[in-house]
């Protein structure tokens, strides 16, 4: 299976599109957002923390859900129906070792979209945490990306052909967006913000603000975040089973 | 380079495996055996149910009823012991990577795995190692989907209508590949629906109707069985059937109006006799039997012998 993961980080490396948008993308969005958002100690509307300081954990997040989002959902799908699925199962991979190697090759490109925005926060809008705290949100936000890549790999086999672009697409501006990575979801109306504190992305990114205020995480969000677990990497197993009863 | 391959009993064993979708029954009672060293082509039309009996073989697909036997134990076990390698009329490719990264892929994935180089040069592709798989013309990709049915160093060798896409002179230089492969004592099944392939390449040809082995033998017997020509002509007058019935080597005939349509097993013969008889048959026709014609000729005389 090592062979498999190899040959798909290198076909991901080698996408100057994929790398542009899951690691270069967030770092330029949280520059924009942080630089053009008041002074740098303007505190983020119900949070103590500073725009910059906020975003970047946003922008980490963002950066890695695009990461393990984006490629595998697509790839999945395409590649169940040219048959390289089906091809793969007259080797000795195990029948999950293709969607394993697809989640750990994006796993190796969502670290990089992460490490980034830390850079480039420290770097240049002068982002300062203890070395605790920049580990704990390297680990926690990497882990919490496992979520939406069964996420990805759930709607490479759900959905096929020309659906699969818009509905990733749909999938992928609606978390993000509602979920509070690209604006503080403080600054939806209330009824919004009812909707957005049970989304995973949500809880993703107070996990790593949590951390930022070096205090434990709301139990609330790893609820969340474990539930979507759950629910996404059930789905994934069950759609998978049932495409390869049918193939 | 000689390998003794140590297989006793089939290589393959079908036992009354049936595989219905709805309605449809794709394979239908099948029983079958192949066994060591034979180079096997499994012949019908389209739809006749081989890439069915195929899947079923690879584990692809799980019967409804019967079962199936890869060297004494279940297709996948099979595979995963490195004893089948296949090449599937479906099975796509991984794109973006170049050929010879997807081929030293499936020498990583193969328990008795050859040398990449060596893969690559006996399935013609060397010169296209470094080109991306997404560029390949559609002979290029057959050649490189033999190469990863070809990895290692398997028993049996199975290839659904490998020269699909390929032109005639690729054609050849594949099926000469091939024998290579039988030589070194395989067992090579493969599916076509070209009587001259599987006449040009198998010892033993199979042939599938609806999800039936409607003959099994050499390629001579099929090609005597399939080998039946149409000879139709217009007759004046009362067309007295009885001498017409009698003609030598005749399968069937079919009077409508001033219209004879008889087939034959060598129509050059009974064209003889015909004009024999001292009728004066005008717009004759001789022509040869499709291969699914042939087909259904050889079903109706199953079901005629049968009945």
């Amino acid at each position: 299976m090592n062979s498999l993961i190899k040959l798909e980080l290198a076909r991901a490396l080698r996408n100057r599109k994929f790398l542009f948008f899951s690691v270069i993308y967030p770092s330029a969005l949280f520059l924009l957002i942080s630089s053009t958002s008041g002074s740098p100690t303007t505190k983020v509307t119900g949070s103590d923390l500073t725009v910059a300081t906020y975003m970047m954990v946003s922008m980490a997040s963002f950066g890695a859900l695009t990461a393990v989002l984006m490629g595998n959902s697509e790839r999945i799908a395409k590649e169940r129906e040219n048959g390289w699925v089906r091809q793969l199962r007259l080797t000795t991979l195990p029948g999950r070792g293709y969607v394993l190697a697809k989640t750990a090759s994006a796993a190796v490109v969502s670290l990089p979209s992460i490490v980034v925005v830390f850079v480039v926060a420290a770097a240049l809008k002068d982002v300062r945490l203890d070395a605790w705290q920049w580990l704990a949100l390297t680990g926690a936000i990497w882990a919490g990306s496992l979520v939406f890549a069964a996420l990805g790999v759930a709607i490479g086999y759900l959905a096929s052909g020309d659906a699969v672009r818009p509905i990733t697409m749909i999938t992928y501006f609606g978390l993000s967006i509602l979920g509070g990575l690209w604006w503080p979801s403080a600054v939806f109306p209330g009824w919004l913000q009812d909707i957005a504190k049970w989304l995973p992305t949500h809880a993703y990114a107070a996990l790593g603000q949590a951390i930022e205020q070096s205090r434990a995480p709301h139990a609330g969000d790893i609820a969340v975040l474990v539930a979507f677990f759950v629910l996404f990497a059930g789905g994934a197993a069950w759609l998978y089973r049932k495409d390869t009863l049918k193939a | 380079m000689t390998t003794t391959r140590t297989t006793t009993g089939p290589v393959v064993g079908f036992d009354r495996v049936t595989k219905a979708y709805g309605a449809v029954r794709a394979v239908d009672g099948l029983s079958l055996e192949l066994h060591p060293g034979e180079t096997v082509a499994l012949l019908g039309p389209n739809g006749a149910g081989k890439s069915t009996a195929l899947d079923l073989l690879l584990g692809l697909k799980h019967a409804d009823d019967g079962t199936v036997r890869v060297f004494g134990t279940g297709p996948r076990e099979a595979i995963v012991a490195g004893r089948v390698g296949a090449m599937l009329q479906s099975g796509g490719l991984m794109d973006e990577v170049t050929v010879a990264e997807l081929v030293r892929l499936a020498c990583d994935l193969h328990p008795k795995p050859y040398k990449p180089a060596d893969v690559l040069a006996r399935a013609g592709i060397s010169q296209i190692a470094d080109r991306k798989v997404n560029k390949l013309s559609g002979g290029q990709a057959q050649r490189v989907r033999f190469a990863l049915a070809t990895a290692g160093d398997s028993d049996l060798i199975v290839l659904d209508e490998p020269t699909t896409g390929m032109d005639v002179a690729a054609r050849q230089a594949f099926w000469a590949t091939m024998r290579e492969q039988a030589d070194q004592g395989r067992t090579v099944l493969f599916a076509t629906h070209y009587l001259e392939e599987a006449d040009a390449i198998a010892d033993r040809v199979l042939v599938l109707h609806r999800g039936r082995l409607l003959a099994d033998g050499t390629a001579a017997e099929i090609k005597a069985k399939a080998g039946a020509r149409r000879v139709s002509f217009d007759l004046e007058g009362t067309i007295d059937e009885a001498p017409l019935c009698a003609l030598p080597f005749l399968t069937s005939i079919d009077v409508s109006g001033q219209t004879v349509r008889i087939q034959s097993t060598d129509a050059d013969a009974t064209v003889h006799a015909l004009y024999g008889l001292g009728v004066y048959p005008r717009n004759l026709e001789v022509a040869g039997l499709g291969l699914e014609q042939a087909f259904v000729a050889i079903t109706e005389a199953e079901e005629a012998r049968q009945s």
